[in-house]
């Protein structure tokens, strides 16, 4: 075995992430990997934009009064402190998945009831997200495929298997269907994968061997 | 979808036989080995047998071939017919329908009752496509977390919403019902829509024709002529004038028809197909014909004459007037200042939107269209090869027989020349510039230099619980008139049976696949590799694991006989191209670099976006600027001296190699079931495919 290379680019964690010296995550509290997972340079994850006991609780409040007032977290926030515990989820991820450089991973939003308020951004197993793609989905399933320079915008949904092409622009809201590839801007349903999408080492089942391949 | 280098993609056999026959259940079923028989086992490729069109070489760039080739996980295997089934070999059946958006099933009785279309909240934007979605305009909230006040769809990719055409809904729920009512009756003014009637009255089966008639005056709209131009409108929404004229076409048959010959007469098929109707209409040719003395029997009897349909004639029978001076008036209104180009729709928003839909304010949200589950069976012995589950939200499927199961799985991989070595510490940044690209080529496909030879790596992997000898055969020049020359170093070979997925899984750590061989050529499988490798190539591979050594270098060299690597499941031979020159051979010609950057990684042969569009455009017109070049170089190129060469095609540059895969293999006689042992004798089975590998694209700039 050489001597450790001191100039390795990727950090490997205790569950085996490999995370890229140069990637920027903000906010490392509010963010689970759930082992194997890669960041790559330059790749942007906003786990600081985590839903705030103060936006919660604004939201909760505002249930009681009738109008929200931005002067109401102060008093609220103390007060539903207890019932969410502190570390708030803000990005999970799955297992062996991909962030490639300079895509951008960033809980989603919405306003809702005068409130507006980030929602935790769920990414499944073997999610591969391309090259400067901006993700901001609810939900995105296990063995999807985010091409690159795609957009996923807020709230979208995909579910497993999904397969958005690159350069597609996702709608808010969307919900992409299992099997289904999307493309275009704004994306919509251009075909399905085959049935064996996701088979190891096929198109769609690479997650591992793109894991082993980094940092080598 | 196209894919990035290197690729493999597989040929459907059914190419060879373009009607689907019975006889060819038959033939595959009594032997299997019939086909690839005669196929020679030294790695000669098989165009020596002209005779037969089996045996000619697979040309990637033939126009049928880009109906056979698809990529490996697209295929199915028919297990009865012990061959590979593609799209066009199979034929499908809806298990389910179910909204794209929502991911509710729509049971079948409702499908067509709802027009094919999600009966509930899911509705696309008329201007954009994307999906709506419900919002509150006010957002006020009162008393607890009840929020009132009206709601919209509004889209979030083009900020359309129902307000931009003055609708609004009173609960959040139901869309499709409320959109119906708000559409077809006149609570909105500035729809401007004169009907008093809603959509479900018409829709009534006991709303009978008279009563539409007592219930509507005649056409209140229709005689006044009004100023505004969507105000000349026909008085029926649309859906209601189809309802209408429905009705009434489907009463004048009844009525038309000899309604006691013919009870169910009350539709359109069984009024036009029942034995009554057909025998008015053959009467309508005989009667007044000399050939009704050839049917005489019937004109001896005197006839009733056939009561004579109408047609529609009033606005409540759906019968539409427009007013003299609609036209003028939708002129007006396009020249108006308010409308302008942006206030007209366009033909791709108007393809969706009833006909009289002209301007962006009269489009109509669209509820979102269903799709549908399928499963699938082959064409020609109707076994069920696919049939997932019915829940929409589910990815599981009942049967899946794939192809992948069966047929080993090609991954094709540069081999790195002994003279690109980069320094040791390059390693790093390599692989990190290597991007998204999972096999971290240091190798630019995109540009592979002619006349050079260039070593890749044939991975095959067996998915089959039966080890399989492979013999794979490729023509030694590649068809097409970019010659390459290809030579497979061990074209015979064996693959292990996949004993157990559990001892892969089980082994996957990244520390046993950090220590075993360094090198993209185990990286895939480094933790089989490790156990069950020959131990002749895990030292050679390991003096390569210095720190940051780059991917694919290896102090191996390739020999001709023998098989680079070998796993537990899988083996890698190694693939010697020559790539060839491109016909214009003129060094001078160069691509613009658009062709050439990054994004040409995907190579958009197969597909007929925009890409290969500006692919073509990019090469004609480079190749077009260099014309007069030809000329200047006409003595060097003695083989073009008399015409130019046509300029290169589109994905000429392509390096495809087409190779012949003849799988060989034991496996139990009844069922095809691979690991369950039944009782029965081994019996040898075969299967032969074509497959393509496609290398990359041959750099135009190098000669030599």
């Amino acid at each position: 075995m050489p001597p450790k290379a001191p100039k390795g680019e990727y950090i490997e964690t205790d569950t085996g992430n490999k995370i890229s010296r140069r990637s920027l995550i903000h906010g490392t509290q509010h963010i689970i990997l759930g082992g194997k997972t890669v960041i790559q340079s330059d790749a942007v994850i906003r786990g600081d934009l985590y839903r705030s006991a103060s936006s919660s609780a604004s939201s909760a409040a505002a249930a009681h009064k009738p109008t929200p007032s931005m002067s109401a977290p102060a008093g609220a926030a103390s007060a539903s402190a207890a019932p969410q515990p502190p570390p708030s989820v803000a990005i999970t991820i799955g297992r062996y998945s991909y962030i490639a450089r300079q895509a951008i991973l960033r809980p989603p939003s919405r306003l809702h009831r005068g409130v507006y308020a980030f929602y935790p951004l769920k990414i499944g197993d073997h999610v591969f997200v391309g090259e400067r793609a901006v993700v901001e989905a609810a939900s995105v399933g296990n063995h999807v495929h985010i091409g690159r320079d795609a957009v996923v915008g807020s709230m979208a949904i995909l579910k497993d298997f999904a397969c958005v092409l690159d350069g597609a622009v996702v709608a808010p809201g969307m919900v992409v269907p299992s099997w289904c590839v999307v493309g275009g801007a704004p994306a919509r349903i251009v075909g399905e994968v085959g049935e064996g999408y996701g088979v190891e080492g096929a198109e769609g089942g690479m997650a591992r061997e793109r894991y082993r391949v980094v940092g080598r | 979808m196209s894919r990035p280098f290197p690729y493999a993609y597989i040929s459907c056999p059914c190419a060879n036989t373009p009607v689907p026959d019975p006889s060819k259940k038959r033939r595959s079923r009594e032997s299997p080995q019939k086909a690839s028989s005669h196929h020679p086992d030294q790695p000669k490729p098989p165009p020596r047998f002209d005779d037969s069109e089996d045996e000619q070489t697979f040309d990637p760039r033939a126009p049928r071939s880009n109906f056979s080739l698809y990529p490996p996980e697209h295929l199915l295997y028919c297990e009865d017919c012990h061959q590979i089934k593609c799209p066009r070999c199979i034929t499908e059946e809806i298990v389910c329908w179910y909204c794209p958006n929502c991911l509710f099933e729509t049971p079948s009785s409702m499908v067509k009752s709802e027009g094919n279309r999600c009966a509930r909240n899911c509705f696309n934007c008329p201007a954009c496509t994307a999906p709506l979605a419900v919002n509150t305009l006010e957002n006020v909230v009162r008393g607890g977390t009840s929020q009132q006040g009206p709601w919209v769809l509004s889209c979030g990719y083009c900020m359309w919403s129902t307000l931009d055409i003055g609708i609004k809904f009173d609960k959040p729920t139901n869309i499709r019902t409320q959109l119906a009512k708000l559409t077809a009756t006149d609570t909105n003014p500035s729809r401007s829509r004169q009907m008093s009637r809603t959509f479900a009255d018409l829709k009534s089966p006991l709303s009978t024709f008279s009563s539409i008639d007592e219930q509507f005056p005649p056409a209140p709209g229709e005689a006044r002529p009004d100023d505004s131009p969507d105000q000349s409108n026909a008085p029926l929404s649309p859906d209601a004038r189809f309802h209408a004229l429905k009705g009434f076409y489907k009463n004048q048959i009844a009525a038309t028809s000899s309604s006691s010959s013919d009870p169910l007469g009350v539709d359109f098929g069984a009024g036009f197909s029942s034995p009554g109707a057909l025998n008015r209409i053959m009467s309508l040719y005989t009667s007044s014909s000399r050939l009704s003395s050839l049917y005489g029997g019937a004109s001896k009897k005197p006839k009733t004459k056939p009561p004579v349909m109408r047609e529609a004639l009033t606005a409540s029978e759906g019968f539409k007037t427009p007013a003299p001076d609609a036209e003028a008036g939708l002129i007006q209104r396009m020249a108006a200042d308010g409308c302008g180009w942006d206030g007209l729709a366009s033909l791709e928003q108007r393809v969706f939107q009833s006909p009289d839909a002209r301007f962006v304010e009269e489009l109509l949200p669209l509820a979102t269209l269903l799709r549908t589950k399928r499963a699938k069976r082959c064409k020609s012995c109707k076994h069920i090869l696919v049939k997932p589950e019915q829940k929409p939200q589910s990815t599981r499927f009942r049967i899946r027989l794939i192809a992948l199961s069966y047929i080993p799985l090609p991954t094709l991989r540069p081999l790195m020349p002994a003279g690109q070595i980069p320094l040791p510490g390059a390693g790093v940044t390599s692989s990190s510039s290597s991007g998204s690209h999972p096999a971290g080529l240091s190798m630019n496909l995109d540009a592979l230099p002619p006349l050079r030879p260039t070593q890749l790596l044939l991975t095959l992997k067996n998915h089959m619980f039966d080890p399989v000898r492979i013999t794979l055969a490729t023509p030694s020049v590649t068809p097409g008139r970019v010659a390459s020359k290809v030579t497979i170093l061990c074209p015979q070979f064996d693959i292990g049976a996949n004993s157990d997925v559990w001892d892969e899984a089980l082994q996957g750590n990244p520390t046993a696949a950090a220590a075993s061989a360094g090198g993209t050529a185990t990286s895939s499988h480094a933790p089989a590799d490790q156990r069950s490798s020959r131990s002749g190539a895990a030292p050679a591979t390991a003096t390569a694991a210095a720190p940051g050594a780059p991917l694919g270098i290896f102090e191996k060299v390739a020999e001709a006989g023998k098989v680079w690597d070998k796993g537990r499941n899988w083996t890698t031979v190694v693939l010697e191209v020559v790539p060839g020159t491109l016909p214009s051979g003129s060094s001078g010609v160069t691509l613009p670099p658009s062709s050439r950057n990054p994004d040409a990684r995907t190579t958009p042969r197969r597909t007929t976006g925009p890409d290969s569009d500006s692919d073509r455009d990019s090469d004609t017109s480079s190749f077009g600027g260099k014309a007069p070049d030809w000329t200047g170089r006409a003595a060097e190129q003695q083989q073009q001296q008399q015409q130019p060469p046509p300029p290169l095609q589109p994905d000429e540059d392509v390096l495809e190699i087409p190779v012949f895969v003849r799988m060989e293999w034991d496996s139990e006689n009844q069922i095809d079931r691979p690991g369950v042992s039944a009782a029965g004798e081994m019996v040898k089975r075969e299967l032969a495919y074509w497959m393509v590998l496609g290398v990359g694209r041959i750099d135009p700039s190098v000669l030599g």
